[in-house]
């Protein structure tokens, strides 16, 4: 049937005659219904104006001087140096972050799917608590297993040879240290979603594919992956979204230090425009973060969107499976 | 095959032990330090006499139950706030149909999106003036940045589970539309409103960007306090580990309660666990 | 007891329209089937009659008075879904107690108890009172649905296809006991169904509804013996009416019709004036025959008139059997009894009682006309007047 016969008011945008329309009341409810929720978030976001308006003037606490400047603090942001590290800084981090968080946590919701034992059952719920926890306390827990008085990761380390290791606090290994505690963190979001997605797969296609013969990674690719795209790409969605404005971690970690290793965006427009008050040339620097998180979402929403469309229609194909794939293929290579 | 087909189950326990490992000692190490004493902190590992002071200390001669007081109420304000105006608005992006719907529904979506620096340094000036820097409400009004979106999105597609014929039935068996949405639907959605009030409990409880910056003083949830303690000159490990361990408590016990709605909540109704 | 009209309804979603200037009208206290294939817009019906949507054009009245505006609960209908929509939170006593406990209908629990007691009693649930929808069969939560609707005292009772789900033992049972049912209650009733089966012995009137379009509306006997076209004519009949394409050939003896399958065999058309009149008046002369298996024969023997085909199959349905020929391209379905020694591709000959066709116009595919028409029309007379004398008051 139609879709639209699951909704209230349905029909009836085309008033024609007075008999006919939607009575007022009807029609006003669900404006009416929604204006509290929208009242409270649109005034929330009064600031997303007012930030764009402040980068253009030259606002600061001490002197709240809000003279417009036109685009002198844009210009002066692309020219200082600072700002091309905290870009670097920022797409660094979000990409090694969620890189590893998709591909480890890709493998672990297959062997979590695949093992039925009683210890994979009970890993699937114990695996949420790294994520349940407060990035801060997240970090904080880290930071003390990596302190070399007190860690035990460095105690065992002492034990292999390596004294002193500075985690957090050299050049070399900040970032990877971020990254560890993010991935720590975070991978358990991904596993969960790829797992749910894994198990609403239907299994016939999987079932004929067997029996067609075929390799198991012949069979990931090809059948699963796809099937599985709409699922990934949520989880990728969401992950890079919140990677690329990652604050808390690295603030509790080092604050941005050593030096600006870990300056990233988020953190450099805080110290600007927190520490040193130098309010109007902080916000510059979200927005253009805002818009790198803009353009990553709508490239990833657009592939979901299509990978969606597409795996619905792969379901109807493989539910009437006459060969396999492989089969298929040899089918229509005979017909040539 | 048998015999390959256990090495290779074998490899692939391991492979998730491994993980396990990496995903549960920090928090299981965590926990043990709670019980030693700054006095064998650094001298021993794993043998060691465990002791209550470090509890003792935190809850009795400090102000973390403080933390934990403006953590709750905060918390829980929003989640009341997102819920007494959210669960309308899901009712009505998934029954009716009005101009703009979608827009105005992907609208509040972005607003979780949206960068947390972006919107708290103008919001740090427009509190100051407002006055409610530093206040209960001014968080609670913050927070629904990220429980409002939640709420709305996710219970949204709660309500679309339920079948609208029920709703029909109800209308023709002579309730106004407020009784169905009361006594019908809500006690159907139960499950899924609760745990979605739960998700949003944890995300407030979680969140750290916002009271930093606006908050300070009189309003300090557990997320900020803990950093202080980092800051300190001595610091005491085991008061660390107790102050870690017991923020991280609530979120892991809400989590384990609403796991089986955890998937759908996290991806915000994207992914139906 | 109320009288229903639809008057010139049209109802569209989005770019789909569901109802096309669809009018009827619904006497009380008739019981009156909404007949038609899947899709074809009988659910939109009683969605519209119930005030659960609004036609974009039309008026549908009850009593007289336009209810367009009024919202559902005013316009006091009870309906039963095809989907049953029971609450799956509450026991069946308070699903069925659910109408006597709203604000605009709202009865004492003493009163409700007696109600739901009655009801329950009635649909043979009484002993399900306390578990909930979730630990019912469908027949059971079928009669949950229709207790609900029956504790009620309402203008008008919407039935969606309430016995779809049942198997065909319960189907059989229920159709009985809903027929007494409204005799007693003497409620106007409006009942979908796509089972021709349950359309014929429980209407008073029926409605054919095709693509959202009205195509006929009349008693069963009228619609099965002089149904309007092709269409309705295959819908209305199990098995399935015979078409046979036929050219008409006039001579100086009156008409043959020369099937395409067997034109070495002609059927001559018995003398009638006012069927051959409406034979001049044809443009084309390509005519289809109507024949219900029921009026058509086999021998396995060549007989008088008769036409070979072979056996194409043989079905047995239920206490019957149905005989397939395959003659020519073309296939002739006929009764058999069951256990006929027959085998396929066997030869067998086919007649015709072409005193019971039913004649077609080949081009329009509508109605031109059959040889009983008189007795039929008598027939239909009676029957309409049973049908108002049951209801117990006068027309017109």
């Amino acid at each position: 049937m139609n879709n639209l016969v699951g909704t209230h008011s349905d029909g009836n945008m085309g008033m024609t005659s007075g008999v006919n329309t939607v009575p007022f009341k009807t029609r006003v409810r669900p404006y009416l219904i929604v204006a509290p929720a929208l009242l409270i978030t649109i005034g929330i976001m009064i600031p997303f104006a007012m930030a764009i308006y402040f980068s253009l003037t030259a606002y600061t606490f001490r002197i709240p001087n809000s003279t417009f400047v036109g685009f002198r603090n844009w210009t002066r942001m692309f020219e200082n140096p600072q700002f091309w590290n905290a870009m670097s800084v920022t797409l660094k981090y979000a990409f090694w972050s969620t890189t590893v968080e998709m591909l480890l946590g890709l493998g672990i919701a297959m062997l979590l799917s695949n093992l039925k034992s009683r210890f994979s059952r009970i890993m699937r719920v114990a695996l949420i608590f790294p994520l349940m926890v407060a990035p801060v306390v997240g970090t904080i827990i880290w930071q003390l297993m990596l302190r070399s008085s007190v860690g035990i990761i460095d105690k065992m380390l002492n034990v292999i040879g390596i004294y002193e290791a500075q985690w957090g606090a050299s050049h070399q290994t900040a970032m990877m240290t971020v990254v560890m505690i993010d991935v720590w963190i975070n991978c358990p979001f991904v596993i969960i979603l790829i797992l749910a997605g894994l198990q609403s797969l239907p299994k016939s296609p999987f079932e004929s594919a067997k029996i067609d013969g075929g390799s198991a990674w012949f069979n990931f690719r090809n059948l699963m992956l796809p099937m599985l795209k709409p699922c990934i790409l949520i989880a990728l969605l969401f992950r890079l979204m919140a990677a690329l404005q990652e604050f808390s971690i690295i603030f509790a970690l080092t604050k941005g230090g050593p030096g600006d290793t870990l300056m990233s965006l988020s953190v450099t427009a805080y110290t600007q425009g927190y520490m040193y008050q130098k309010f109007a040339s902080a916000l510059p620097l979200i927005l253009i973060l805002w818009v790198l998180v803009n353009i990553a979402a709508n490239i990833i929403v657009k592939a979901w969107r299509k990978a969606q469309y597409q795996a619905a229609g792969k379901e109807m194909e493989e539910a009437v499976p006459k060969h396999g794939r492989k089969g298929a293929k040899q089918a229509v290579r005979e017909g040539e | 095959m048998t015999a390959r087909k256990r090495l290779v189950a074998i490899l692939q326990n391991g492979g998730l032990a491994i993980y396990a490992i990496f995903a549960l000692f920090p928090l299981l190490w965590m926990f043990i330090l709670t019980f030693k004493s700054d006095a064998e902190m650094l001298t021993t590992t794993f043998v060691f006499t465990p002791t209550l002071i470090n509890y003792e200390q935190v809850f009795f001669y400090s102000d973390y139950l403080r933390y934990i007081r403006d953590s709750f109420i905060v918390s829980t304000g929003a989640v009341l706030i997102s819920v007494l105006a959210g669960v309308p608005a899901a009712y009505a992006f998934a029954r009716y149909s009005f101009k703009k719907k979608e827009t105005i529904a992907f609208q509040i979506l972005s607003f979780k999106f949206a960068p947390e620096i972006l919107v708290v340094l103008p919001l740090y000036m427009l509190y100051r003036q407002m006055g409610i820097y530093d206040t209960y409400l001014g968080l609670i009004w913050v927070y629904q940045l990220i429980s409002m979106p939640l709420i709305i999105w996710v219970v949204r597609g709660y309500f679309e589970d339920i079948s609208v014929e029920i709703e029909h039935a109800a209308q023709v068996d002579g309730y106004p539309w407020w009784q169905i949405f009361l006594k019908v639907l809500l006690p159907l959605i139960k499950p899924g409103l609760v745990s979605s009030a739960l998700l949003c409990f944890i995300f407030a409880w979680n969140s750290f960007t916002f009271p930093l910056l606006l908050a300070g003083i009189k309003v300090e949830p557990i997320t900020v306090a803990a950093t202080k303690y980092l800051a300190q000159s001595t610091v005491h490990y085991g008061q660390m580990a107790v102050a870690a361990t017991c923020s991280a408590l609530p979120s892991i016990i809400f989590a384990v309660v609403i796991q089986k709605h955890l998937v759908r909540g996290l991806s915000f109704g994207a992914v139906k666990g | 007891m109320a009288k229903i009209e639809l008057i010139n309804v049209t109802k569209r979603f989005g770019k789909v329209t569901a109802l096309k200037n669809v009018s009827l009208e619904i006497h009380d206290k008739e019981f009156f089937v909404l007949f038609g294939p899947a899709g074809a817009g009988k659910t939109t019906i009683l969605n519209n009659i119930a005030g659960i949507q609004i036609p974009e054009e039309g008026v549908i009245k009850i009593n007289g008075e336009i209810v367009n505006q009024v919202d559902p609960a005013h316009r006091n209908v009870a309906m039963v879904f095809e989907n049953y929509a029971l609450y799956p939170n509450k026991t069946v006593y308070d699903n069925i107690a659910s109408p006597l406990r709203s604000p605009m209908y709202k009865k004492d629990e003493g009163y409700i108890k007696n109600a739901v007691m009655k009801a329950a009693t009635l649909m043979k649930i009484d002993m399900l009172l306390e578990r909930l929808p979730s630990q019912l069969s469908n027949g059971q939560r079928q009669r949950v649905a229709l207790g609900r609707a029956l504790v009620r005292d309402p203008n008008v009772f919407l039935l969606d296809e309430p016995l779809a789900h049942l198997d065909a033992k319960l189907r059989n049972l229920m159709r009985g006991e809903l027929k007494e049912m409204q005799h007693n209650f003497a409620t106007t009733s409006i009942y979908v169904t796509h089972d021709f089966m349950e359309a014929m012995s429980l209407a008073d009137r029926i409605a054919i509804i095709d693509k959202g379009e009205i195509i006929q509306v009349g008693v069963s006997d009228e619609i099965y013996y002089m149904p309007k076209n092709q269409f309705v004519a295959q819908l209305m009949g199990d098995p399935e009416i015979n078409l046979l394409a036929c050219e008409l050939v006039q001579d100086d003896r009156g008409f043959t019709c020369v099937w395409e399958e067997a034109p070495y065999h002609p059927f001559r058309l018995p003398e009638e004036p006012e069927l051959f009149k409406r034979f001049k008046a044809l443009e084309d002369n390509k005519v289809h025959l109507g024949v219900r298996p029921q009026n058509t024969h086999y021998h396995f023997e060549p007989v008088d008139g008769s036409i070979e085909g072979t056996v194409y199959s043989f079905e047995t349905i239920g206490n019957k059997s149905v005989l397939t020929a395959q003659i020519g391209n073309s296939h002739v379905r006929t009764i058999a009894p069951n256990g006929l020694p027959v085998k396929l591709d066997q030869p067998i000959f086919v007649t015709v009682d072409i005193a019971r066709v039913i004649l077609f116009n080949g081009v329009t595919k509508e109605y031109i006309g059959r040889y009983d028409e008189a007795d039929v029309m008598k027939l239909v007379e009676e029957q309409k007047s049973e049908s108002s004398k049951e209801a117990g008051e006068n027309h017109g």
